[in-house]
């Protein structure tokens, strides 16, 4: 039953969503409308005149499509990593009274505290020291180390105050520890895993600090931006990172409308109650 | 071996590859900078180990300021993160449908793929001080005649708020989504008001959220230099610049050290206060 | 228990002719602090190595780099400052291949991710860095740098007169100039309601509020002591010291809206400062982002920034090194590469190839300084490590940090 009030606070609530939504990509907008700008200059930052000359070819710069190639690859493979260790952690952390938890509690908060010049300069102390050539593969390490508290913290919001009956009954029929787990537990956390793999992809591809001290001779979009600066961001800059937001909202509306598609066929194919 | 003993070793075989991890890439480089925040010297001669603690009470002495300023404004941010983003992982969680849930969370994030840098440089594209958006505010007298956003405190807390917002938003709605419609409703029933179900029980649920939320925002707001640098003068400076600054270019690399443990220091004593005052703990444990 | 490395680690320094009897004393000062595997990590970060040579010590070296074919080799340098085709005609005529690589985005950040195998002694897997005067500098006199076999860089000929020779490497023996720039005043005319010729113009209380400086005390600073008539050059840290304390008060007065690296360009184009310190190779650009934009060299004379070329310590491959700076001096591709950057080049005889293929850039003062302005560029200050530090302390308690 759902009353008048009911609807407007729906309806604000919306409204509300909606703004907040559009502030986090008013910035965004101005970057999309940049990549059609039609500049005379090294800079980009008066609007003078349409064009789609940089939409030709943009991957005309190899060195830029390469550093956006190699910032997606990290994301994806350190948010792979970040993500298991860290649920792994939360779920030890909530779920299990043991010895030296309050204090791995805290721990987990320090790399949030640890800023980020200090934390990269010491991780490439560490490097070094092992002999080990900074590249790639660092980068991947030092983001795996900085997300995983993200990803702790997130899935712990998850489980906290969440009912463990459903799993201790599971194992009192006879389920394993990690059957419990990985058939109760998991699914149930599902959206607090989702939410951290965005986080901590997010953190990941838009790092500047700590990937400049490890990267060695690797380049990621952030560090070829912020260089980029001294010269001017050229539009191909802005026409990449459209293009990449682009791309990612048609998969998920693809992704949408085959949920949607599917779930409409369950309900038809479902006899009526 | 015994269920017991088992049952004792489970939590350490889930929690064991992360803390490895974070021992051999965080703690170890991280106790090698509490070597180098107690030696004294230079890069030229050297450094000696010399329990040199006057470099932090030197340090906290010289920049007590920033170190307030940088506690006020990510507490401000923080604050109006939560405002913005509590009603949007609301609306979220329980207003919309299923399939733009998701599409809601995957929004949140999406201006982070364009570099921050860019962001940044966009918001000062558009808050010029003879733009559109500085005039609007002089008109409706928010600001004065040569008033300005830019360069200004506003600015900068402003443009944490709107950094770490979705640090805040997805915290959120993760633990507000694990609410049981059922619970409110019953509790509206009960309470027969809706601001006093909420607060007696979507609250209370929604609590470790918000503290998830707040962490993830004000911890790393209080280490952050981009936003100062760019949108603010040398009085809205924080002690993330300085701590950039001693380390990139005066080359001060105890001092460095030494005012990042103090931030650490304060920054997990806040944690456990801040802890005990929601409760949290105690949900932690009811719920095991 | 002595570190297993400990032994080959001497010999190779004894057998580098390069080291200092001082340094290695500081070497092995520090290889004895260096047991075990967490002592070696406490010691590469401590940074218990290191010299510190005189500042005023000019250095002059020469090498022997014997021809030799070109392979792979490596190339870094800042983004966007190489006309990319020139690397593959490069490939073509020489051979082997050039890994290009656009990582330097900073001058301290750079040096802060390669300092500790510099310190060690370690190649850096860089052939060429480019990196600016005052980071040049400082490399030059640690001993961070190879010098250039002369032989193989017989264009370092045409090397303009006035770059020939620079108070940290009067020789040219280990840097040789890439591009070079001005630090003049960047205005919006129609702000400033007049031409601004005059770095008084920064402290014009007409312009409370609206001016903006570099926060680099070599570029900041700098320009205060031409102001005050003096050269920087030759200055003193107590010189610079006190043109750091005008710009501090003029700061405390609210002269100054921001201290700004190159961020100053988005200020400058929309208007929210009117004067700003400024480098030459932008206003080029930025005039067509905001006509009313101007750029002018500050009648006592500019604080003059090159960018060099110049091999690490321990470079691997010299030869190709070498032969690429020879390239990039024939007038012909630094034509080229003058035309794509933008910047004051530092190679004779490019202005009259220019002339017949981009007349507008070979009639640009801002790429193509006349005589008179030409000859009154000055360098940055000479000061030892621990003066630049004291410096940057100064300067970092004006911008807040």
């Amino acid at each position: 039953m759902r009353t008048r009030a009911d609807r407007v606070r729906a309806w604000f609530l919306g409204l509300w969503t909606g703004v907040a939504l559009l502030y986090l990509f008013i910035p965004v907008f101005v970057i999309a409308a940049f990549s059609f700008n039609d500049n005379q200059g090294r800079f980009n930052f008066t609007w003078q005149g349409f064009t789609l000359r940089h939409w030709e070819n943009p991957f005309a710069d190899p060195d830029l499509a390469l550093a956006m190639k190699n910032s997606l690859l990290i994301a994806g493979i350190s948010t792979a990593i970040a993500v298991v260790l860290g649920t792994f952690m939360a779920l030890a952390l909530v779920r299990y009274v043991f010895r030296g938890r309050g204090a791995t509690d805290m721990f987990v908060f320090l790399p949030l505290a640890t800023p980020e010049v200090v934390l990269g300069a010491s991780l490439l102390g560490l490097f070094l020291t092992m002999a080990v050539t900074t590249g790639f593969t660092t980068i991947v390490i030092a983001h795996v180390m900085f997300t995983i508290s993200y990803v702790v913290v997130t899935v712990k919001a998850r489980l906290e105050g969440m009912d463990r009956h459903i799993e201790e009954a599971a194992m009192d029929l006879g389920a394993t520890e990690w059957t419990a787990i990985r058939k109760i537990t998991l699914p149930m956390i599902a959206p607090g895993v989702l939410a951290a793999a965005l986080l901590a992809a997010a953190i990941s591809v838009d790092d500047y600090v700590i990937t400049s001290f490890n990267a060695g001779q690797t380049t990621t979009f952030p560090l070829f931006i912020f260089g980029a600066t001294r010269q001017g961001v050229p539009p191909a800059v802005n026409v990449l990172a459209t293009g990449l937001l682009v791309i990612i909202l048609l998969l998920l509306a693809l992704n949408v409308m085959v949920q949607r598609r599917l779930a409409a066929r369950d309900r038809a194919a479902m006899p009526s109650r | 071996m015994s269920l017991r003993r088992r049952r004792q070793l489970v939590p350490w075989l889930l929690i064991g590859p992360g803390l490895l991890w974070l021992a051999v890439f965080f703690a170890i480089p991280l106790a090698n900078q509490l070597y180098v925040s107690l030696q004294t010297g230079d890069p030229e001669t050297g450094y000696q180990f010399t329990w040199a603690f006057g470099t932090y009470t030197d340090a906290i002495a010289d920049y007590q300021e920033q170190f307030l300023r940088s506690i006020g404004y990510a507490a401000t941010a923080t604050i109006l993160c939560l405002v913005i983003g509590f009603p949007l992982a609301y609306y979220t969680a329980f207003k919309a449908r299923p399939w733009m849930r998701n599409l809601i969370l995957l929004l949140v994030i999406l201006p982070f793929f364009v570099s921050s840098v860019l962001r940044t440089v966009s918001w000062q594209l558009i808050l010029f001080d003879d733009g559109w958006i500085v005039a609007r505010f002089r008109d409706l007298g928010l600001l004065g005649d040569d008033g300005r956003l830019l360069a200004t405190r506003t600015a900068v807390i402003a443009g944490i708020t709107y950094n770490f917002l979705p640090f805040m938003i997805l915290p959120l709605y993760v633990s507000l989504e694990r609410i049981d419609r059922r619970l409110v409703e019953a509790a509206t029933d009960l309470y027969a008001s809706r601001a006093s179900a909420f607060r007696h029980v979507t609250l209370p649920l929604a609590l470790p959220g918000i503290f998830a939320g707040s962490l993830l925002t004000f911890i790393p707001a209080c280490g952050d230099f981009i936003n100062a640098a760019l949108l603010g003068t040398p009085r809205q400076s924080m002690i993330g610049n300085v701590i950039q600054s001693k380390f990139l270019f005066v080359q001060d690399y105890p001092t460095a050290a030494a005012l990042s443990f103090i931030l650490m220091t304060f920054i997990l004593v806040g944690v456990a206060l801040y802890a005990r005052l929601l409760g949290t703990k105690t949900l932690t444990d009811s719920a095991v | 228990m002595t570190d297993p490395n400990f032994e080959r680690r001497l010999e190779e320094l004894l057998a580098s002719d390069r080291v200092s009897r001082r340094r290695f004393l500081g070497r092995t000062a520090g290889a004895g602090l260096a047991v075990g595997g967490l002592g070696a990590f406490l010691a590469a970060c401590g940074g218990v190595e290191g010299t510190a040579d005189d500042a005023n010590t000019a250095t002059v070296a020469t090498a022997s780099h014997p021809k030799e074919a070109i392979a792979a080799w490596t190339f870094a340098n800042w983004p966007l400052y190489m006309e990319k085709k020139l690397l593959t005609d490069f490939d073509k005529e020489f051979g082997g291949k050039v890994k290009y690589v656009e990582e330097i985005n900073d001058n301290y950040e750079f040096f802060s991710k390669v300092r500790q195998q510099l310190q060690n002694g370690q190649p850096i897997g860089r052939d060429i860095v480019v990196l600016t005067d005052y980071m040049a500098q400082r490399w030059v006199k640690d001993g961070y740098a190879e010098p250039i076999d002369k032989k193989n860089v017989p264009n370092a000929a045409n090397l303009v007169e006035n770059l020939q020779t620079i108070a940290y490497d009067p020789e040219r023996s280990y840097t040789l100039p890439y591009q070079s720039g001005a630090v003049g005043i960047g205005y919006n005319i129609k702000k400033t309601g007049r031409e601004l010729t005059s770095i008084d113009d920064f402290f014009d209380p007409e312009f409370k509020g609206r001016v903006t400086l570099f926060s680099e005390p070599y570029d900041a600073a700098s320009t205060v002591l031409i102001q005050q008539g003096k050269d920087p050059e030759k200055a003193t840290i107590d010189e610079l010291l006190e043109a750091i304390e005008v710009i501090s008060q003029a700061n405390d007065d609210g002269q100054f809206r921001r201290f700004t690296g190159n961020d100053y360009t988005t200020d400058l184009t929309k208007g929210n400062a009117w004067v700003c310190m400024a480098y030459s190779g932008d206003l080029v650009q930025l005039e067509s982002d905001n006509p009313d934009l101007r750029f002018a060299y500050p009648e006592q004379g500019a604080v003059r920034f090159t960018d060099n070329m110049m091999m690490p310590a321990k470079v691997e491959h010299p030869y190709a090194a070498e032969t690429m700076m020879n390239y990039l001096y024939e007038p012909q591709v630094a034509a080229k590469l003058a035309a794509y950057v933008n910047y004051i080049s530092p190679v004779d005889g490019i202005k009259e190839i220019l002339e017949q293929t981009d007349p507008e850039i070979a009639s640009n003062e801002l790429i193509f300084p006349s005589d008179e302005v030409a000859a009154n560029l000055k360098n940055y200050p000479q000061l030892t490590p621990a003066e630049e530090r004291q410096m940057r302390e100064a300067m970092a308690q004006v911008t807040g940090a």
